[in-house]
């Protein structure tokens, strides 16, 4: 990535308020290509707020969204689907009574166009998508279960596989590793830098620091719907703000030590 | 073999089988009775297709149904129109009318549909019964435009009584088998493709597939308009079995027995709304005798299926 790329997202002055509360103020950023973005922040920051807002569920009050300078603040969630940008929820949202493979097709079949009657049936490509993200998250072996009756893990492991379907160049992970042990989150981090390797575009909301620094070329923290921070992941512990509002003086502490750990770990 | 094409061959077969029953027994009632049998089936095999498959809690088929059964009716009465030209173009109306349906239930969701709809139904049926003004006088007697409480009758048929003689309910037989083969490979086809993987995510969880790229309005349309035709035809077919058409096509009564098909049967499958259909018809051959007691029979049937087996008989097969 050079610095001379246009972002692939601009986030410019976007509010969403509900009524008289206002989620998310005046928020303006961008993420480069390939680049992965850490977004932090106490609950009720406004960071699913803003997945909401770029991924059309719930658009904006004001302000723009771009996807390659293309505007689509206002634009379907499927058209902002088709348009190259998928998503995680918090929540393990699955189609349940479906198979894995069959949640993993939605998004092959789905995903890429909005044309007016989909083929009769897959098209070799979307069979070859499936097949790819099935394997990129290790769920080949477990396709024909419902995934109604699958575990946390792989549930969350599904979702991204139905997102990484859709071939994104962004993709908007929220919490992915919530409620997950030590393990499974390494097992998650993995599968997070796989999907990064093909150079997709990643926006991560966390609160599983260790997740998040280890995988964030850069952080942003929400507080109150407004950015109290924005850098590196070193920085967070040494800004006075970010550990007031959101750290606490333990964790920060801790993920400092954490920090120090990881400088002498082989990238 | 894919699921796909054992279905298909399931079709086939079960068709092949059937095709031989008139060779065999050649008593009217029977033959007539199975006759029913493919009408009811195809309507239930489209209606799952909304309830079942897409999970749109509509019960506006037989309001549909009857879309296709006046339309054919009132075409070859006023319009002199021939039989089969007359069904064809009734079953599009009945698209036409089911996308307005689609399109009004499009914000909502649940009973609120089911609401909906029967409220769609039940003004239909009273805008039909309230018409008393005569809008031609045949020798019969005064007839309202939409046919009032009488409906219509005597507008000519497919034409078997020519052809076959006193065996002409044969001939309605077989057209009525194949109308049920199409439809039921029409649903085969659907269910197991890519359309019916859009209806079965948005049933699932609609924002989860709008955010995976499956337009709502888009395919709720699609479900509505694909299950009107076949449900169109069916009704316009019943017009030209019976030769007669009335308001009965509207009751409540009706509507409930062909929504039992489908639960027993176990709905959004593919083969369940017609076993269902199948295992009613028999029952309901069973209870004749007993007069009033069918409607609470029924009635006990349904409420024990949805709570004891609310996958449907095809759902025991799948523990």
């Amino acid at each position: 990535m050079t610095t001379t790329d246009p972002p692939l997202l601009v986030c410019d002055s976007v509010a969403k308020s509900f009524g008289s509360l206002t989620a998310v103020r005046q928020l303006s950023f961008t993420a480069g290509r390939g680049e992965i973005l850490g977004v932090g922040g106490p609950n009720g920051a406004g960071k699913t707020t803003l997945f909401e807002v770029m991924s059309g569920l719930n658009p904006a009050t004001s302000g723009r969204v771009l996807l390659e300078g293309r505007d689509i603040t206002h634009a379907s969630p499927e058209a902002i689907c088709h348009a190259g940008i998928a998503r995680t929820f918090q929540l393990n949202a699955c189609f349940d009574s479906l198979t894995v493979r069959e949640n993993v097709e939605v998004g092959a079949i789905f995903g890429r166009s909005g044309r007016m009657l989909p083929n009769l049936r897959p098209s070799p490509e979307m069979q070859q998508a499936t097949d790819d993200a099935l394997d990129l998250v290790g769920l080949s072996a477990r396709q024909g279960l419902v995934a109604g009756s699958l575990p946390v893990l792989d549930r969350k492991l599904l979702m991204v596989a139905g997102a990484m379907a859709t071939r994104p160049k962004l993709l908007l992970m929220d919490e992915p590793v919530g409620g997950l042990t030590h393990a499974e989150t390494d097992l998650m981090m993995a599968t997070v830098r796989r999907i990064a390797a093909t150079g997709v575009t990643i926006i991560l909301i966390e609160h599983v620091m260790r997740f998040l620094v280890a995988l964030s070329d850069r952080v942003m923290i929400l507080h109150h719907g407004e950015r109290i921070y924005e850098g590196s992941a070193a920085g967070l512990v040494q800004d006075r703000r970010v550990i007031d509002v959101y750290l606490g003086e333990g964790a920060s502490a801790r993920l400092a030590a954490l920090l120090r750990e990881g400088r002498h770990e082989p990238a | 073999m894919t699921p796909l094409r054992r279905d298909i061959a399931a079709s086939i077969a079960l068709v092949a089988a059937m095709a031989v029953v008139p060779l065999i027994f050649d008593t009217r009632y029977v033959i007539t009775q199975l006759t029913v049998f493919f009408i009811w089936g195809i309507v239930v095999t489209q209606w799952n297709l909304v309830l079942g498959v897409a999970g749109i809690f509509s019960l506006a088929q037989m309001a549909l149904f009857a879309v296709g059964a006046y339309g054919t009716a009132m075409l070859a009465y006023y319009g002199g129109m021939a039989m089969v030209p007359a069904m064809v173009i009734a079953s599009l109306a009945t698209v036409g009318v089911s996308l307005v349906i689609g399109f009004a239930c499009l914000r909502l969701k649940g009973p609120y549909v089911a609401l909906l709809t029967l409220a769609i139904a039940q003004m239909l049926y009273l805008i039909v019964v309230n018409d008393t003004g005569c809008f031609t006088n045949p020798p019969s007697g005064c007839l309202p435009l939409l046919g009032g409480v009488r409906g219509f009758s005597r507008f000519g048929d497919l034409g078997f009584r020519d052809l076959l003689g006193s065996k002409w309910f044969v001939g309605h037989y077989y057209v009525g088998l194949g109308l049920l083969l199409v439809a039921q490979v029409f649903c085969a086809f659907l269910i197991r493709g890519p359309l019916g993987l859009a209806f079965r995510a948005l049933r699932d969880n609609p924002g989860y597939a709008m955010s995976r790229g499956v337009g709502r309005l888009k395919y709720q349309l699609w479900v509505f308009g694909l299950s009107a035709f076949f449900t169109g035809l069916a009704g316009a077919f019943y017009v030209a079995h019976f030769g007669v058409v009335g308001p009965i096509v509207f009751s409540v009564s009706m509507l409930l027995f062909l929504l039992a098909m489908i639960v027993v049967g176990g709905m959004g499958t593919v083969w369940g709304p017609l076993l269902g259909a199948a295992v009613l018809m028999i029952a309901d051959e069973g209870l004749r005798e007993v007069g009033d007691w069918r409607e609470i029979g029924l009635g006990l049937v349904l409420a024990g299926f949805v709570i004891l087996l609310p996958r449907g008989l095809v759902g025991l097969r799948r523990r």
